[in-house]
């Protein structure tokens, strides 16, 4: 099997990622969940880099699409919006933070008012 | 019986210093004497020219929407103990007067809220284009709802004590309109509407919502009543 240079490079790069996010665990600058689920991705990608066709060629087979190029745009793309819906989602949270700390500023202003 | 003196008249306001005096004036003229304006950040001297009437006036620092406005409201009614609270547009679309109707309506149906609708008035002179994203937002607010509701958008409101205790709005912008009635009925609330007049004018209309507003707060509801 001819080995290729993306198929060295990105797997250690998946695994610089996945004992950064180990390390930041346990130096408690994030959770388990966001940990485990970060370390996940950069190990599927790191597996994929490895035996792309292998992957590509089972994806295209259990969806049931022709080929294995189309399978991993189709993948990419469902990827991608699931993403986009994460970020959308953390931005409403944001927003709904700063809406509930700019009215506690405001409340807490009129009640200083009120002691005066 | 429900006493002028136990109204708080809650204007939400968002750079409206051309119109707050002359809407805190003409409620004065009704007998209503507690208003407060919750200055949504405005970049204008809204607060400055609603304090010269001296009238409480509650600042956010940055703008949030006026829904996050009427969030603020509620709170302040109920760590203030109100009774009644009345909401308003600030930018002198209402009758103060209807503010009587409202709470004559509350006294006869004994409910919990009154929306003031626009479109239950006979010769309203409502620009055809409100006529249309009203009707589109009622038909979204009704899909979520029991009643049918003639004006789910409708700025002027009145609600009692059961309704600023039992109400928690999530909505910053203008989709807390159609929330409030959603949650409303959700908690069992009664709700009733009575028929109240409306100016429009270049001023309001341009403060008003406009086809991206109308999109942004449809979004915002579908949003919010889809994955909240």
């Amino acid at each position: 099997m001819e080995i290729r240079a993306f198929q060295i490079v990105v797997p250690l790069i998946s695994l610089l990622f996945i004992i950064s996010f180990v390390n930041r665990y346990r130096k408690s600058k994030t959770s388990l969940k966001e940990a485990m689920l970060s370390s996940l991705l950069w190990l599927g990608i790191g597996i994929f880099a490895i035996i792309p066709d292998l992957i590509s060629n089972f994806i295209a087979s259990a969806f049931g699409i022709k080929s294995n190029i189309n399978a991993i745009i189709f993948l990419s793309l469902g990827v991608l919006l699931y993403m986009q819906f994460r970020m959308f989602s953390i931005l409403k949270e944001q927003e709904a933070k700063l809406t509930q700390l700019t009215r506690q500023i405001a409340l807490r202003e009129v009640e200083s008012q009120d002691t005066k | 019986m429900i006493p002028l003196s136990d109204i708080h008249v809650i204007l939400p306001a968002y750079n409206e210093a051309s119109k707050i005096q002359e809407v805190i004036r003409s409620i004065r003229e009704q007998g209503i004497q507690h208003i407060i304006v919750v200055n949504d950040g405005s970049k204008d001297n809204t607060a400055e020219r609603a304090q010269q009437l001296d009238v409480l006036v509650v600042n956010h620092l940055i703008n949030r929407g006026a829904g996050a406005a009427v969030q603020t409201a509620i709170e302040l009614a109920r760590r203030k103990n109100w009774q009644w609270i009345a909401l308003m547009d600030a930018d002198g679309q209402h009758e103060a007067a209807d503010l009587i109707r409202l709470k004559e309506k509350m006294e006869q149906s004994d409910c919990d809220i009154v929306i003031g609708s626009r479109f239950m008035q006979r010769n309203r002179q409502i620009p055809i284009t409100r006529i249309f994203f009203n009707f589109i937002a009622n038909c979204m607010t009704n899909l979520f709802c029991r009643e049918n509701f003639s004006d789910s958008q409708s700025g002027l409101r009145l609600l009692n004590r059961r309704a600023i205790d039992a109400i928690d709005l999530q909505i910053d912008g203008f989709g807390f309109c159609s929330e409030m009635l959603i949650r409303a009925e959700q908690v069992k609330l009664q709700i009733e509407e009575t028929p109240i007049r409306v100016y429009y004018t270049d001023y309001s209309i341009r403060k008003g919502q406009d086809f991206q507003v109308g999109l942004n707060t449809a979004f915002n509801f579908l949003w919010n009543a889809l994955f909240k």
